[in-house]
């Protein structure tokens, strides 16, 4: 069995959490779904969303909650990503739309470009994102000026699947087996959580 | 995975000729910001990473960049950089003027260009995004 999961470090690209036929158990909020991998492939890095829409970002000023709808999946799918920003402002992560990422109890976590340099792989910026369940960002302009832009990298993962609760790829004994601890299954958790959720 | 950040792909702009009599009247494109329109998402910017001018007779003057439209040029984005009569300079970010990013075309003009004379602008930029 290969050595995959969630938050992986190491040089170079990171690994996909799941390969062709592996089970995976896909967490959106409080629903569960019991599905396979049978195809996946890599994205390379691209530009997913200037938060400003292309008006750029006033002095010391917050953004509004832009979706980032290019980090959306098609149906049956979900998308492992890593990202960054290059421009100089701080990033709140919201997955989905309403809920926090990256939150702690006074404090939820901004993402800056600093990350390239304390944290190289990525590893902490590691999200998955489930079918079309609305990733999102705000950002926050520190400085005395205008920003023109607030772009951020993706790059990451597109697995799709097929469930294994119903349809023609059901297998209700395998979803069994995996609840047991009898199958190798990998957790993927497509959202944030609310604070006492 | 140490990602490429804000280093971004060095190209060239075109050769240009800023014209007499100079002031931002007649300032001209010296660098054009790629447009993705139609392509791919990708909203890009430029920092420019070296200016070069050629001073053909145009007299001791000084050189701005701007942000503006052509013909009106401010804001400026450096400070004038100076162009000596029949000479070339040449102007490094890296130790000459500050790392300036730009979300707009860049434009050029010469603060006063003598009759007859031209002043030949050549910018090269880090394309970012």
């Amino acid at each position: 069995m290969p050595d995959l999961y969630i938050f992986k470090a190491q040089v170079g690209m990171f690994d996909p959490v799941a390969l062709q036929n592996h089970n995976v158990r896909i967490h959106y909020l409080q629903t569960v779904h019991y599905r396979k991998v049978d195809f996946l492939e890599g994205i390379p890095p691209f530009q997913c969303i200037d938060i400003t829409a292309g008006l750029g970002l006033a002095a010391v000023t917050p953004s509004g909650r832009a979706i980032i709808v290019n980090l959306e999946m098609a149906d049956n799918e979900f998308g492992l990503w890593r990202w960054y920003p290059i421009d100089d402002a701080q990033i709140r992560l919201y997955h989905p739309a309403g809920i926090a990422k990256y939150q702690l109890r006074n404090l939820q976590v901004p993402v800056d470009m600093n990350i390239l340099f304390r944290d190289p792989n990525l590893v902490s910026t590691e999200i998955a994102v489930w079918q079309n369940n609305r990733p999102a960002a705000e950002a926050v302009n520190g400085h005395a000026f205008a920003l023109g832009a607030v772009r951020l990298i993706a790059i990451g993962y597109r697995f799709h699947t097929v469930d294994l609760e119903s349809g023609k790829e059901a297998n209700p004994e395998l979803v069994k087996a995996i609840k047991m601890g009898k199958e190798p299954c990998t957790d993927i958790w497509c959202s944030g959580r609310g604070i006492g959720d | 995975m140490l990602l490429a950040n804000k280093e971004g792909i060095v190209v060239t702009g075109p050769v240009v000729n800023l014209a007499a009599p100079g002031g931002v009247a007649t300032s001209v494109i010296v660098f054009t910001i790629p447009v993705l329109v139609g392509q791919l998402v990708g909203l890009k910017s430029v920092k420019i990473r070296k200016v070069t001018l050629h001073n053909n007779a145009a007299g001791n003057t000084t050189v701005l960049l701007g942000i503006g439209a052509v013909g009106v040029g401010i804001p400026a984005i450096l400070p004038a950089l100076d162009s000596l009569n029949g000479l070339t300079d040449s102007y490094n970010a890296d130790e000459d003027f500050p790392e300036v990013e730009s979300f707009a075309n860049i434009v050029a003009w010469g603060a006063v260009i003598a009759a007859g004379g031209t002043i030949t602008c050549q910018l090269e930029v880090a394309v970012i995004g």
